[in-house]
């Protein structure tokens, strides 16, 4: 199950990358930008802005109804055919996230653009939590590698450590994300354990020790936005080999798929941009001066 | 955005000349130079018109070519010469600010209403003043009436190929269909073999000439003549350019004894020297090389209208020499070369391309021009050619804030790290130039035409996207536009079109409800296109027929060894080991294979529109069926790496290649499949009326190669696959396929961001694809993209772990990322 395949990629590892973006995580951050990519099931989205007002569904798809000048409804526990959806809506305003692929269907899209991998590019994994379906993750990369094309995941941290182990094996790369070491405030924000994140960790450096590690970071207003929790990260990864280390940005994209998605909007209204790009930069800048790499 | 890259910033920068800022060291004399011109007004100069003209009513009779150089030498004589204060280099062929010529031989038929609504057109309006027009209807015209190119052109073309190209009711309206480019320029984009000039002067060129004139055996009348009446015009064309060249000469000596300030005085007096001596003599400096390539590039300007386009050639080779011993010398430094370099620059910034047509304008609106300055690729054996003057080309583009000269780096498979990485650098630093030129596919497409080895690798880049061999090349006829999205409709509409009624167009293939299967359809589109290509060709020979009666160049001719050789005008329609390739572009690709994928999908495989219905709802523009049409646009579409549209894509390339290939041996010179738009596939949309891949009647056409207006939504790679993918590579009659590439400025930041760039970079010259420049995406777009979503649905924002399409987004974030974005431009 994934709902994305990207080409084209240039912030997911190394070089020019293709990632497919698997469906399904176990966690539930507060500020995820990825809203639809939350849940192992298709989910049905309508976009306001694409939306011609024609008609079409409300006569054609059951558990879609008018909600007058605020557009539609959808009973979302009406289970909905997606050829029927995509019979019964022009624009595409209203469409699934997710779907099934095959990982022949995966590979033969990388493979197309292999010409642009050069000698560090190739697919990566991202998600969603790539490894929450850990046979089909697998299977893609062992497929990945069979046609000689270099591999890298994304993952959270929280998943078995067999998958991760089987994994290492056959990465070319990694980038793992680590959001705090507030054990507290990591349970409460973002429903994952401290523990499993970083033993995941420390036993993957251990037994993959030259593979390249990317560490990533999204610095989150009021959760991780202050240098001792930066600088706890950092320590962290000190004393590892091979681990770099990179800050991302939050930023408020995803309203329009949290709408799509019918769930409320998590942003803050009150959020002052400008103190947080100060921050901001003031964190990157002390990364930059005291991280590995 | 077509051809010059013009970011709309850019364009507005520097047609308003707001806040530009020079930051070279020697930045005090080119920000004064800018200043002097930024707030002038294009204005039209009727000096050269005015002499040639007046020199042409003297010598009725006389061969061509010899009037043409009388016309010259009447113009070195009598035009006003200038010398610009804090200028280096001198030699403007018009009045001071920028300027505008008038080339009467040409389309003087549109001369009159032209002077009438130059100040008030639309599209790149010209300040002209009272005296200007008055000499324009009064003087000029009269003339010039029955005498023009454009006016033999349509007498000499059959009247169904009139019929297509103009309104027979008036043809001085351009029908958009299968559009002639003729009679806008006299020359195609041209490249002249400056290093000739240069390093021979035209003192040695001129006494050639005389020594040839006195063996001629007066008894063989070819001698008498063609031969002679040829060298005699080299002989006088050379005393023009250097007569020209002293004029300028002495103006700097006067205004050196009236100078104060003691380092102008300096360089005045310097001036004065080297005018005396370049293009006469060889140069012997850097400067002096500079100087004599400047002469040669303005004369020429005076010489003819090579439409937007004089490229300069290779600049970082035949001036390196130069360069490298003045450096070793110490006659100068990188600074200092630089310095020169600008100073060409902004005298370029002043010349404005002008189209006095309605046709003309619309091709090339913005007051386009782009001269061509060629970089890197291999020398004569084949070799890399990169050297440091390459390397100062390059920084010399990051640092100079005008989009003059338009540089153009050639790229192959063992061009250099650094040299990718530098050019890499540039493109994100400036906004998107230089423009990237294949080596990879260009060699050998050349060798195909029976070029030598070294001919071919010594290329140069001239105009948009087209190359030329300097001294091996020899086709000048501007070559014709071929409407594809009217090829759709005429296929739907058994030979018309909406815009002309019950009109027959071109030829009646069926009505499109009778057609059972997607093959009757695609049969009688193909048969639509294969007219166009007929009338199209019928047009360019009678162009190629006709040119030589109405055009000569004795400068080119001059500096071009296959003329000299042959005592022939570069115009000649066949010059003897010349290499003659003309083109001929597709307008609209993309929209036309988006509208058969759309046909072939929903009227023959899913059923869900009639052919009948289809057209009704284009007869309506889509009022009305708006879920049709959006239906229509999710169909699949080229630029996506699609094998469904791509192959349809691949199939009306072959129609055409094909075509080109089986009679070019006919024409006696090839015609080959291209795909560069300039502007024209605007004009060319708005005769169009709806389309089935969505687009609206009137609205422009998609863009070179590039994908429809908001169709790709793979992304660069994709786009760059699909057009590996569409191109007919067993044929030879192919050039260049223009290809715009967008980028978010966030995706070439850094040293990962440059490097990934470069990998880019290779992989287009892997897969051997002509062209390729990019636009760093800049406030402008994002706005645009918020206003009209329609065309911008492909357009994806990128950060890391997140992507979403930027339409789909609400306003507040829109305005909040069109923020962010500016903050990282």
């Amino acid at each position: 199950m994934i709902f994305s395949i990207q080409r084209y990629c240039l912030h997911d590892g190394p070089g020019i990358r293709t990632t497919v973006f698997l469906k399904g995580c176990p966690l539930r951050c507060a500020w995820c930008s990825n809203p639809e990519s939350q849940n192992f099931w298709p989910e049905l989205a309508w976009s306001e802005a694409g939306c011609i007002k024609c008609g079409a569904c409300l006569r054609e798809l059951p558990g879609v109804s008018a909600l007058g000048e605020r557009g539609i409804q959808i009973i979302r526990e009406t289970p909905a055919d997606p050829d029927a959806v995509r019979e019964a809506c022009p624009s595409g305003a209203l469409h699934f996230f997710g779907e099934r692929k095959t990982v022949q269907e995966i590979l033969d899209a990388a493979e197309a653009d292999s010409i642009f991998y050069g000698s560090d590019g190739g697919l990566t994994l991202s998600g969603g939590e790539p490894f929450a379906q850990p046979e089909f993750a697998l299977a893609l990369l062992r497929e990945a590698k069979a046609r000689r094309i270099h591999t890298a995941a994304e993952t959270c941290g929280f998943v078995s450590w067999d998958a991760l182990y089987e994994a290492g094996r056959l990465l070319d790369f990694l980038i793992y994300d680590i959001k705090s070491l507030n054990e507290a405030l990591l349970k409460s924000q973002t429903g994952g354990l401290l523990e499993v994140s970083l033993e995941n960790f420390k036993r993957f450096k251990k037994a993959f020790k030259p593979l390249p590690v990317l560490v990533r970071t999204p610095v989150i207003p009021g959760f991780n936005d202050s240098l001792l929790e930066i600088e706890k990260i950092v320590e962290f990864l000190a004393p590892f080999e091979g681990v770099s280390y990179e800050l991302l940005k939050y930023h408020r994209f995803a309203g329009a798929k949290y709408k799509a998605l019918g769930r409320p909007v998590p942003y803050p209204e009150n959020f002052d941009e400008e103190a947080y790009g100060y921050r901001f930069d003031r964190l990157e800048d002390f990364v930059k001066k005291a991280a590995p790499l | 955005m077509p051809i010059l890259h013009l970011s709309p910033q850019e364009e507005k920068l520097i047609q308003s000349g707001g806040g530009i800022a020079f930051s070279s060291k020697s930045h005090s004399r080119l920000q004064k130079i800018y200043d002097s011109f930024k707030d002038s007004k294009p204005a039209v100069d009727v000096q050269r018109a005015i002499y040639f003209t007046e020199s042409f009513k003297t010598t009725h009779g006389q061969p061509l070519i010899l009037r043409w150089a009388k016309a010259l030498y009447r113009i070195a004589e009598s035009i006003d010469v200038f010398i610009d204060e804090h200028q280096l280099l001198v030699g403007r062929a018009g009045c001071q600010g920028k300027y505008g010529l008038i080339y009467p031989e040409l389309d003087g038929c549109f001369l009159e209403s032209f002077a009438k609504q130059a100040q008030t057109r639309l599209e790149s309006p010209f300040y002209i003043s009272n005296e200007s027009a008055e000499a324009l209807i009064e003087e000029i015209a009269p003339y010039w009436r029955g005498k023009t190119f454009y006016e033999g052109l349509v007498a000499s073309l059959p009247e169904d190929v009139l019929k297509i190209t103009f309104d027979p009711a008036d043809v001085f309206t351009s029908r958009y269909i299968v559009n002639e480019t003729a009679s806008m320029r006299s020359a195609l984009q041209w490249v002249h073999d400056y290093k000739k000039g240069i390093e021979r002067g035209f003192e040695a060129i001129k006494q050639d000439a005389l020594e040839e004139l006195r063996e001629l055996d007066e008894f063989d009348p070819k001698d008498a003549l063609e031969k002679a009446p040829f060298l005699e015009a080299v002989a006088l064309l050379s005393d023009a350019i250097i007569l020209w060249a002293d004029r300028h000469s002495k103006l700097a000596y006067e205004k050196s004894e009236a100078e104060s300030d003691p380092s102008r005085r300096a360089e005045l007096r310097k001036i004065g020297e080297i005018c005396a001596r370049v293009p006469r003599y060889p140069a012997r400096s850097f400067h002096e090389a500079l100087q004599s390539q400047w002469f040669m590039q303005m004369f020429s300007r005076l010489e003819q209208k090579t439409g937007a386009t004089i490229s300069n050639g290779r600049m970082d080779q035949y001036l390196y020499p130069y360069f490298k011993s003045d450096l070793e010398t110490g006659a100068i430094d990188a600074e200092g070369a630089k310095e020169l370099l600008q100073c060409m620059w902004l005298g370029m910034a002043q010349y404005i391309d002008l189209y006095v047509s309605p046709a003309g304008v619309r091709f090339n609106e913005g007051y386009a021009h782009w001269e061509a300055v060629t970089i890197g690729g291999v020398d004569r054996e084949g070799n890399d050619a990169v050297n440091e003057l390459t390397y100062l080309f390059l920084e010399d583009k990051r640092e100079f804030p005008l989009n003059y000269p338009d540089l153009a780096a050639r790229i192959h498979s063992r061009s250099p790290e650094r040299y990718l990485y530098e050019v890499a650098e540039t493109i994100r630093e400036g906004s998107g130039f230089p423009k990237l030129i294949n080596d990879e596919e260009v060699v050998p497409i050349l060798l195909s035409k029976g070029a030598s080895f070294p001919d071919a690798y010594d290329y140069a880049v001239s105009g948009c996207t087209e190359v030329r061999m300097p001294n091996r090349d020899t086709y000048t006829s501007p070559c014709p536009y071929i409407n594809m999205g009217a090829a759709v409709e005429l296929a739907l509409n058994n030979g018309r079109m909406k815009k002309y009624g019950d009109e027959l167009i071109s030829l009646e293939t069926g009505e499109a409800e009778s057609f059972k299967s997607w093959d009757e359809f695609f049969a009688a589109f193909a048969a639509q296109e294969k007219y166009l290509l007929r009338q199209a060709f019928r047009q360019q020979y009678a162009v190629h027929q006709l040119r030589e009666k109405y055009f000569a160049s004795p400068l080119g001719s001059a500096l071009h060894e296959l003329c000299i050789r042959s005592h022939k005008d570069l115009h000649s329609a066949h010059i003897a080991d010349g290499i003659d390739i003309g083109y001929f572009d597709l307008i609209g690709f993309g929209s036309a294979a988006d509208s058969l994928a759309a046909i072939k999908k929903n009227v023959f495989e899913r059923g869900i529109v009639s052919m009948g219905e289809l057209k009704e709802a284009l007869s309506n523009d889509f009022r009305g069926y708006e879920a049709l049409r959006q239906r229509l646009i999710s169909s699949p579409s080229y630029g996506n790496n699609d094998p469904y549209a791509d192959s349809i894509a691949k199939e009306i390339d072959f129609i055409a290649a094909s075509y080109a290939s089986k009679y070019a041996k006919s024409l006696g010179f090839d015609m080959d499949l291209r795909y560069v738009p300039v502007t024209s596939h605007i004009p060319l949309g708005k005769v169009v009326g709806a389309l089935p891949n969505g687009r609206k009647s009137g609205v422009f056409l998609s863009d070179g190669a590039s994908a429809s207006h908001g169709a790709d939504a793979n992304g660069p790679t994709s786009i760059l696959l699909s057009n590996s993918r569409t191109k007919n590579t067993a044929y030879k009659n192919r050039a260049s396929r223009l290809l715009n590439i967008k980028l978010n400025p966030s995706s070439v930041k850094g040293y990962d961001g440059l490097r990934k760039l470069v990998s880019f970079i290779k992989s287009w010259r892997d897969l051997k694809l002509w062209h390729l420049q990019f636009n760093i995406i800049n406030q402008e777009t994002l706005e645009k993209a918020r206003k009209d979503p329609e065309s911008y649905r492909g357009l994806l924002v990128r950060v890391a772990g997140y992507s979403a399409y930027f339409v789909d987004l609400t306003p507040d974030l829109q305005a909040d990322i069109i923020m962010r974005t500016q903050h990282q431009m």
